[in-house]
């Protein structure tokens, strides 16, 4: 046991694990809610959460905790996703997920994928915040500019959904080790080695240092 | 009257604004009026309302040879083929009927008020109070039970008729013929045809609050037919992707002798 408690890293604070589940919480009711709206046939979603008036609400208050959520994030993690050089040549060698490669550029803490889903869940995350507002009091705005939020909200939509299953899924089981992130926020020393080589360096000559 | 493609005709040069329509609409749907003030105009209330579902307009028009005209125009639903409204509404509540009509489930309004942005001719209202949109449903119980609706029954000059597409067509371009000069039919040529049609004296466009060329909003074409296909066919196909390269590829399982790992 104490082993294997020596060869953990502590990856995220307490802090960072909270605002990751707010935002992921929020942002999955919204999303579960707002198909909800969307697919008429699915109308199984409002059915069990209350009926559409309830799922109306559910949808705009989970919206207002995600946009608080994005904010805070959006603070926290900008300099950590920043993107540099290296970035391109993780890109354009599929992070080493599709197809067998020997020279990824060596992580620091997020990867240019990582770092990209950041992005496009603030840039989009913003798009869908505000079209979601002014369709909050469409009366508010010239008609005009308020069909274009119905149309962009929808846009949004579709690629914050996309990306929250890449998400999903490399985060949990196509990345064995990695979820531990966000649940207890440490990952043995062979993930962070694997996964941000480093960041490992820098943090343990660090933690080195300090004794 | 039932299932059949049925359309009011509005013959706006008949209409001599004595607003009964306006009050049996009140009355037959039992919707109160509100106090408004004078602003210069018979026109009253000032606008549609969330409890007043059809409006005489009142518009003093002086034409190109100088003859001045007061030109009448009930407003309302137009009841589109191709409805906006029905196609944002995310509950429901709106829906086409048997007549073609476009009806509402009141009680699955949610007052989203999609609908308010999405109609071609600013029709929907929302009120804040009920937390609901409304908008005549021509008096489709009515209809059901073969009877007219409160408007046209109520109408004394013949402006307001109701019947089958065809007939109501031939009639209307029959009575533009009869006018001559800028007489028109509108509302056949849009939306899918819609199915309140006006006999207008004038050229659309002369008309306070009338679209000259109504159309389905673009912004909603691109979001119900290209995003909301999209959102599924990302969804589930992102999915699919993941879970073909767990079974393919496989995890990626992180090795170090050293550590031992997990």
């Amino acid at each position: 046991m104490s082993d294997q408690t020596q060869a953990m890293v502590r990856v995220t604070d307490s802090v960072e694990r909270i605002a990751h589940w707010i935002l992921a919480g929020s942002c999955l009711l919204c999303l579960i809610s707002g198909l909800g709206f969307m697919f008429h046939a699915w109308e199984i979603i409002p059915t069990v959460l209350g009926g559409y008036y309830a799922t109306k609400w559910i949808h705009i208050f989970s919206g207002v905790v995600f946009a608080m959520a994005l904010a805070y994030a959006y603070w926290m993690w900008k300099k950590d996703c920043s993107f540099e050089q290296d970035d391109l040549g993780w890109i354009l060698q599929g992070g080493g997920y599709l197809w067998e490669t020997d020279n990824l550029p060596p992580v620091y803490k997020y990867n240019a994928g990582q770092k990209a889903f950041f992005w496009f869940v603030v840039v989009f995350g913003v798009t869908i915040v505000l079209s979601g507002l002014v369709m909050w009091y469409p009366e508010t705005f010239p008609v005009s500019m308020a069909r274009w939020a119905y149309m962009l909200h929808a846009m949004s939509a579709f690629v914050i959904g996309s990306f929250f299953i890449v998400h999903l899924y490399l985060g949990t089981i196509g990345n064995p080790g990695t979820v531990q992130a966000m649940t207890t926020g440490k990952c043995s020393r062979a993930w962070c080695a694997h996964h941000c080589p480093r960041w490992l360096a820098d943090h343990e000559a660090k933690v080195t240092s300090a004794e | 009257m039932r299932n059949l493609d049925i359309v009011k005709l509005i013959d706006t040069t008949k209409c001599t604004a004595c607003r009964g329509c306006q009050v049996a609409c009140k009355q037959w749907n039992e919707q109160q009026a509100t106090r408004t003030h004078n602003w210069g105009s018979y026109q009253n209330p000032p606008d549609l309302q969330s409890n007043t579902w059809t409006l005489i307009r009142f518009q003093e028009y002086v034409d190109s040879e100088g003859e001045f005209k007061w030109l009448f125009r009930k407003d309302g639903c137009m009841h589109c083929t191709d409805a906006a409204c029905v196609r944002v509404c995310p509950s429901g509540a709106l829906y086409h009927t048997e007549f073609g009509t476009v009806g509402v489930h009141r009680e699955l309004c949610i007052g989203c008020k999609a609908c308010v942005t999405a109609c071609p001719f600013d029709t929907p209202r929302h009120d804040p109070k009920t937390d609901k949109c409304y908008k005549c449903d021509l008096c489709y119980t009515r209809l059901l039970s073969d009877q007219k609706p409160a408007c046209v029954l109520s109408c004394p000059t013949g402006a307001l008729s109701i019947g089958d597409r065809e007939s109501m067509l031939k009639k209307a371009y029959t009575r533009v013929a009869e006018l001559g000069g800028d007489a028109n039919v509108y509302g056949d040529k849009f939306v899918g045809g819609t199915h309140v049609v006006y006999v207008l004296g004038e050229k659309p466009a002369v008309y306070d609050a009338l679209p000259e060329n109504p159309k389905m909003p673009t912004t909603i074409l691109w979001w119900k037919n290209l995003f909301k296909p999209l959102t599924l066919i990302g969804m589930g196909g992102v999915a699919g992707a993941a879970a073909l390269h767990y079974l393919t590829k496989g995890p990626q399982e992180v090795h170090d002798s050293q550590e031992g790992g997990e």
